[in-house]
């Protein structure tokens, strides 16, 4: 009974909230839809599936019931014939979660496509505040949102940890460019650019990072990241809660006032953009003396204006671009990355639809942090995948870290033959600089003695990694089940543990569950290297699996096959942060 | 029918309809207006006028979007069955109001015996869309299926009226008609062409401020 009772209590505070929500954008979205059914072959979802229940329209009409009971006038005395309803039960909520978190991308693909002009990324938005303010939500969207809360980035990445990858960074960057005063700045006051980034970069995709550094150390850009407020991500988007919003939107404005930077620049991070650019101006209610800016809007301007030169043919491959949805149906950023991937690689193939028509890469809308749609997701994929195909580019150029991981999920799942990049790290690869660029394969003299334990069961793996990793003046250890790597870890403790997932016996999963939970173990840095089946991507869904335990993260993620300067990359980051931790 | 009853259906029906509609449409836009919109703080990037401009003239240009350009046909189908509701109304307003001998017109009557049955059709068209087709089917209620029905049967009377303009029977049913949808629209999901004007104008603001529309299309 008192279940019952706490359920309809939730299912009446969401029905409640409804009533707070409105604006007159959001009750005229909410009434002008005529139930025309234009908008249905717009979404991925139902183009992937058919099914009826993915019409847009269907979906934002199970939020709409709300507003047909509490705000139509027609609805509040007859709220069956127009449509209306209310949030009754358990039920009811975990419905609304299912169309609003896992069925919908808020891509806006569809707004594009009415022609009423109802905003349904809107309707989805208000769908998810009204749940996530009872607790309702996927739990990767819950404990990102609680990590930007408590760390003030969505990876959880400690200061510490955020420093001392700047300062390894540091290390990269003059080396690349063979020049000891290359750094990333940081706190550093005055300067024309304060540069804020998706925490991606610094836990798992640093080349993109260090691809910017190349970009502004070449222009002789002056130019800042800071050591408070460095994340330009913002899940009060994806939850629909705008205190979120202007929390962290304030981190960032804040820090840009505390260092009294000219003007604001967002890395590659679609949803990044906006939520910087445009929403957190609104949630915070700030008027910034600042503009604010995409890392692609300077990069144009710094080839026009001459201060960076390209040579495409570096790139000697044929690439295509995937809009994200939050720059080119929510931020007005469609021809700069054009601009820049004609300048940077020798062959720019155009994808259809492009710009506003764009599909979704189906990452979007946080859906890449509710493991519980992935089989969906994948599934609704197949849409873009075909666009990809008719492409025959090598390589997916794209402006988002969110569409990176979008992309190369659908990729792996559809075995397409493509890689993807930023636009960035093409334009960083076209770079010429007087300095030539040396190959970071020296041997690090303090990285010599470092002890790397591989797990995974296939033996020509292990020897691959082996080689790569001895080349590169580490100490290795190969285990190919459960049993050997944990009694190879009573006798020695290494540096490092790259761990494949799927094996034979007790999985990856397992024994990266074992070592976290084990006081001598959990300090070990782990780097998941492993293969993906496309048959049953949800088989071993690590991200699932983590929040499920409430493990920390993995200290980076490989998808074989491995791309050995990456893997190197992270590598030498974990080994060269503990170190520094150490001392 | 009685002369009597005609006229009280042209003059007192039609205003008391058109006074209820008026009324509940001004009730409705100051409620809208009574909304606080959400207002931008950061500077322009685009062009909102002509975002706003492109926005509303988007009804008018099926090649503006793809759902349009695919089913240009569902268009064309909205472009005649609106011009019919259009002349439905004028009509009765003429017969109500104005002078009735302007429709025994040969140019405007033929005009009307044209266009009222293939509007007759389309809504017969788009009923059995709503019902045989799954996707339209789930999407609708009892409101919608309502106003299309009455849509139906306004266009058959509206039809067989101008083919026979002097049958006061059927002069009569396409007045009762059109005064109940006068009255009935402000409350129905018809009303959709009082909210239309304010949701394209946001449509068009908010997606123009931030340089996105009107969309660049460079297939």
């Amino acid at each position: 009974m008192n279940e019952i009772n706490q359920n309809s209590t939730r299912a009446h505070k969401a029905n409640e909230a409804f009533k707070t929500r409105m604006n007159r954008q959001a009750i005229l979205s909410f009434g002008v839809c005529v139930h025309c059914g234009m908008c249905t072959e717009s979404c991925h979802y139902y183009l992937a599936t058919k099914d009826p229940k993915m019409a847009p329209a269907y979906k934002a009409d199970r939020v709409r019931k709300l507003y047909k009971k509490y705000f139509d006038w027609t609805g509040k005395l007859l709220p069956k014939w127009v449509g209306g309803g209310e949030l009754e039960n358990e039920e009811d909520l975990k419905e609304l979660m299912d169309i609003t978190f896992g069925s919908c991308t808020m891509c806006r693909r569809c707004s594009f496509n009415c022609p009423m002009g109802v905003d349904k990324a809107l309707l989805m938005r208000t769908g998810r505040s009204i749940l996530y303010e009872q607790g309702i939500a996927p739990q990767g969207v819950i404990d990102v949102a609680k990590d930007q809360w408590e760390t003030g980035n969505q990876m959880g990445v400690s200061e510490e940890e955020y420093l001392e990858t700047i300062e390894w960074l540091n290390e990269e960057l003059q080396m690349e460019l063979d020049d000891p005063i290359a750094e990333i700045p940081m706190d550093k006051p005055n300067c024309n650019i304060v540069y804020a980034v998706n925490p991606r970069e610094i836990k798992y995709a640093p080349q993109s990072l260090l691809a910017a550094a190349k970009i502004f150390y070449a222009a002789g850009e002056s130019w800042t990241m800071s050591s408070k407020g460095w994340d330009n991500t913002n899940f009060g988007l994806f939850s629909g809660d705008n205190k979120l919003g202007a929390h962290m939107g304030n981190l960032v404005f804040d820090s840009v006032e505390r260092l009294n930077g000219k003007m604001l620049v967002t890395s590659e991070c679609g949803h990044g953009y906006r939520a910087t650019a445009w929403e957190s101006p609104n949630w915070t209610g700030r008027d910034l003396k600042f503009p604010i800016f995409n890392f692609l809007e300077i990069m144009v301007d710094y080839v026009k204006s001459g201060r960076i030169k390209l040579d495409p043919s570096l790139n000697p491959f044929k690439v295509t671009y995937h809009d994200p949805c939050n720059l080119g149906r929510s931020g007005g950023i469609t021809e700069e990355p054009r601009y820049l991937l004609k300048q940077s690689v020798s062959m720019f193939q155009e994808m259809y639809p492009n710009r506003a028509d764009n599909y979704c890469c189906t990452g979007g809308g946080g859906a890449m942090s509710m493991s519980e749609y992935s089989k969906r997701r994948l599934e609704t994929a197949v849409v873009k995948a075909n666009q990809l195909k008719e492409t025959e580019a090598n390589i997916v150029a794209t402006a988002c870290h969110n569409c990176v991981d979008g992309l190369t999920d659908l990729i792996k799942h559809y075995k397409l033959k493509m890689k993807v990049k930023l636009v960035g790290e093409l334009v960083a690869d076209a770079l010429i600089i007087d300095k030539k660029f040396i190959t970071p394969t020296f041997k690090a003299p303090e990285i010599e003695e470092k002890l790397i334990l591989m797990v995974d069961d296939e033996v020509d793996i292990l020897t691959y990694l082996s080689t790569l990793f001895n080349d590169n003046g580490f100490n290795t250890y190969t285990a190919t089940n459960y049993e050997n790597a944990m009694e190879f870890l009573t006798t020695q403790k290494p540096d490092l543990i790259t761990l494949d997932l799927a094996m034979p016996g007790k999985n990856g999963l397992s024994i990266y569950k074992e070592l976290k939970t084990n006081e001598e173990y959990k300090d070990i840095p782990v780097i998941f290297v492993t293969g993906v089946n496309p048959d049953n991507p949800g088989q071993l869904d690590h991200r699932k699996f983590i929040y499920e335990h409430s493990l920390p993260k993995p200290e980076g993620y490989i998808e074989k096959p491995v791309e050995k300067e990456l893997l190197l990359k992270i590598v030498r980051k974990c080994v060269e942060v503990k170190v520094d931790n150490l001392n | 029918m009685d002369p009597h009853i005609i006229s009280i259906l042209k003059h007192e029906v039609h205003l008391i309809a058109l006074f209820i509609m008026g009324t509940v449409y001004i009730g409705k836009i100051i409620w809208i207006m009574r909304f606080k919109p959400m207002v931008e703080r950061t500077p322009s990037k685009g062009n909102k006028q002509k975002a706003i401009i492109n926005s509303y003239l988007n009804i008018a240009m099926p090649w503006e979007m793809e759902s349009t350009r695919k089913k240009w046909y569902v268009w064309t189908e909205f472009a005649i069955f609106h011009i019919g509701v259009a002349f439905a109304i004028i009509v009765s307003f003429i017969v109500s109001f104005g002078n009735e001998s302007l429709i025994d017109k040969t140019i405007f009557q033929n005009f009307f015996m044209v266009l009222f049955p293939i509007s007759f059709i389309i809504t017969l068209i788009r009923l059995a869309r709503r019902i045989f087709l799954p996707v339209n089917r789930i999407i609708s209620h009892p409101d919608d299926y309502f106003s299309i029905i009455l849509m139906c049967v306004w266009f058959f009377f509206a039809s067989w009226f101008v083919y026979d303009l002097y049958n006061t029977l059927i002069m009569g049913i396409y007045l009762a008609i059109t005064a109940f949808l006068i009255a009935y629209v402000p409350f129905s999901k018809m009303s959709h062409y009082i909210l239309w004007p304010f949701s394209r104008y946001y449509f068009g603001k908010h997606f123009g401020h931030r340089g996105v529309y009107p969309k660049v299309r460079v297939q």
